[in-house]
């Protein structure tokens, strides 16, 4: 049976097509302050708040080796929840040495939650009921607005520019020919409705929640979540990509993926889960030094041989 | 230079000598605060099998606490107690997964967390390092408290059996399961995942990913400050809190963890006094400290201390 997030809707391009219209209308209006904190010899560590749809005001962590540049960047896509760190969690902070990174905290996040402090749960579903409405609609411009203002910083290697993250660093790729790199982990956003169903965990729990408390809404919901479907972004992402699909069986294993890996139109590449943080990161981190012309890759102590 | 093998690490922590007195003092002032619960039904987040409750409580400094509540809605008699305390930078999940195995679980949002920010929020990063120059005003000193008073508020339902609570986490979760069941002998039966807050001065020279790295960014621009902050830090630190727990405990590690190092969590273990205690340490692993297969054994061992 064909249900309605198996086909791309008639208006996915001109909905986002009218997103970005309505983005560029908005000045980004930085304000960059020092984060004396945040910096250390080898690195000068920035908030910036700049402006999004809405207007919305956004912040993030920008920070910029020292010494001469350009330096290759990565920009660092929130994960589903609250916080947004200046470098992920676990990651090498020496990765600052010798990139510019940038971490955006996207509406409803901490430090970007003036007016809309986001719940968790309940993000997930804010506005679900019409693609103009849902929250997730402001949460990629926000991601493409931050991508905008670091590929226009002087320091940043504009042949360098990784997108890193799970969905939304794909939606940012797709939306931006900037991204020259990609690492993306597919998680809520793709086939959603009918993923959702299959689990009882958190996030996706949110959406069995809400068609529980309203079953008439169920259409509405699917419709809204075809709109963020990773499978309809897939087609307009030219970078070089590395896909960690989950391992053999996962809801998101490679062959449930295959239809997004088969539309990429950048140089793919597909890493199974190995359920491991350390095989994984390493993975990726390899992935990109390599990329990126890198004499090594970014490894924290325990990652290293 | 190689690095030591991480189960022949030797700690640098020193431990306080009155540390005990400290905690007892701690515990003794958040006793004399009315618990004062407030059990809201959630309607949104329950199923035909779980009740979700939101629940409220009030801590130390009189902070008001949140969390989320789940039971199994059929039960027969009283239903053994699970605290779930969280990560650094999560939100506390509702613990339907819990419930639905049978326990009476009950995820405890911190002083800070979403929901229990009104009153104290230093944000993240930000809460490892707050107040951290006196152990009077360092935020664990509260935020231990919180995960505490969880325990005060399953002794206080009627559906749950006092004597069968346990508790669990991974990461900041790991180490609040590791300070619980060091402050709370109510609890018989502790997991704790790839433990934080465990070695705290040992990981800024073990690591330079967050969050630790915070601690190493304070004092770069506050060095004058490192003797007042590793003060402090002993007090807190999940090797000093060990020698209190008794009950049965398993601590897993993930020897490339790279966010809580291997080498504090077995640290912590030796430093365990419970006779009943195992240690799990995953090679090939990083921060997940192979939570996708160990998740069966604390599965297996919370229904073995507190169900049989």
């Amino acid at each position: 049976m064909t249900t309605l997030t198996d086909v791309k809707p008639s208006d996915f391009d001109s909905y986002w097509h009218d997103v970005l219209a309505e983005l560029a209308r908005f000045p980004v209006a930085p304000e960059v302050q020092d984060l004396p904190l945040r910096s250390t010899d080898f690195a000068t560590a920035y908030g910036v708040r700049l402006t999004s749809l809405g207007p919305y005001r956004l912040y993030g962590y920008l920070s910029i080796p020292t010494g001469d540049g350009p330096f290759p960047a990565r920009y660092h896509l929130p994960r589903y929840g609250s916080v947004t760190d200046l470098v992920p969690q676990g990651q090498a902070n020496g990765q600052r040495r010798d990139h510019v990174t940038f971490a955006i905290c996207v509406r409803g996040q901490r430090l970007a939650d003036q007016p809309y402090a986001a719940a968790f749960p309940g993000q997930l579903t804010d506005g679900i009921d019409d693609p103009a409405t849902y929250v997730y609609r402001g949460i990629v411009a926000d991601c493409v607005r931050g991508l905008q203002y670091l590929a226009a910083r002087p320091e940043v290697d504009a042949t360098r520019i990784a997108a890193i993250g799970n969905d939304l660093a794909l939606t940012t790729a797709a939306l931006c020919p900037q991204v020259t790199h990609l690492v993306t982990t597919p998680t809520l956003l793709y086939a959603t409705a009918e993923l959702a169903p299959r689990t009882s965990a958190y996030p996706l729990e949110e959406i069995n929640d809400y068609l529980r408390s309203h079953p008439t809404r169920r259409d509405a919901v699917q419709n809204t979540l075809s709109h963020f479907d990773l499978r309809w972004f897939g087609s307009r992402v030219s970078a070089a990509t590395l896909l960690m699909a989950g391992a053999d069986g996962a809801a998101l294993d490679a062959a449930a993926l295959q239809p997004l890996i088969d539309d990429i139109r950048g140089e793919t590449t597909v890493h199974k889960a190995e359920h491991s943080g350390y095989r994984d990161g390493r993975y990726a981190e390899e992935w990109l030094a390599e990329r990126f012309g890198m004499a090594e890759p970014s490894l924290p102590p325990h990652w290293q041989d | 230079m190689p690095r030591t093998p991480a189960d022949q690490y030797v700690s640098k922590v020193r431990k306080p000598e009155d540390i005990d007195r400290f905690w007892d003092d701690v515990l003794a002032e958040t006793a004399q605060i009315p618990l004062e619960p407030e059990v809201v039904y959630d309607p949104l987040r329950s199923t035909a099998l779980i009740d979700v409750y939101e629940v409220f409580f009030t801590s130390l400094d009189h902070v008001r606490i949140a969390g989320w509540y789940a039971v199994p809605r059929q039960r027969e008699g009283p239903l053994p107690g699970l605290i779930q305390v969280p990560g650094y930078n999560m939100e506390p999940p509702v613990p339907k997964n819990w419930a639905a195995r049978g326990y009476a679980a009950f995820s405890v949002a911190p002083r800070g967390k979403l929901r229990s920010n009104r009153q104290f929020n230093p944000g993240y990063p930000g809460l490892l390092t707050y107040g951290m120059v006196d152990r009077n005003t360092y935020s664990y000193r509260g935020f231990y408290m919180d995960a505490c008073r969880a325990v005060d508020f399953l002794l206080g339902r009627e559906e749950v059996n006092g004597e069968r609570i346990g508790v669990t986490g991974h990461s900041q979760g790991g180490g609040l399961t590791v300070s619980t069941a060091a402050l709370r002998p109510e609890i018989k039966a502790a997991a704790a995942g790839a433990p934080y807050l465990c070695g705290y001065m040992d990981s800024i020279e073990l690591t330079d990913a967050y969050p630790y790295q915070e601690i190493a960014d304070y004092l770069r621009l506050y060095p004058d400050s490192r003797q007042q902050v590793e003060d402090t830090l002993a007090y807190f630190d999940g090797i000093n809190l060990a020698h209190r727990i008794t009950c049965p405990i398993i601590i897993s590690v993930g020897l490339q963890d790279s966010t809580c190092p291997p080498e504090t969590g077995f640290a912590t273990f030796d430093a365990i006094a419970s006779d009943d205690k195992k240690m799990y340490a995953y090679d090939g692993h990083g921060h997940d400290a192979n939570n996708h297969e160990h998740a069966a054994v604390v599965d297996a061992f919370m229904a073995a201390h507190l169900k049989d």
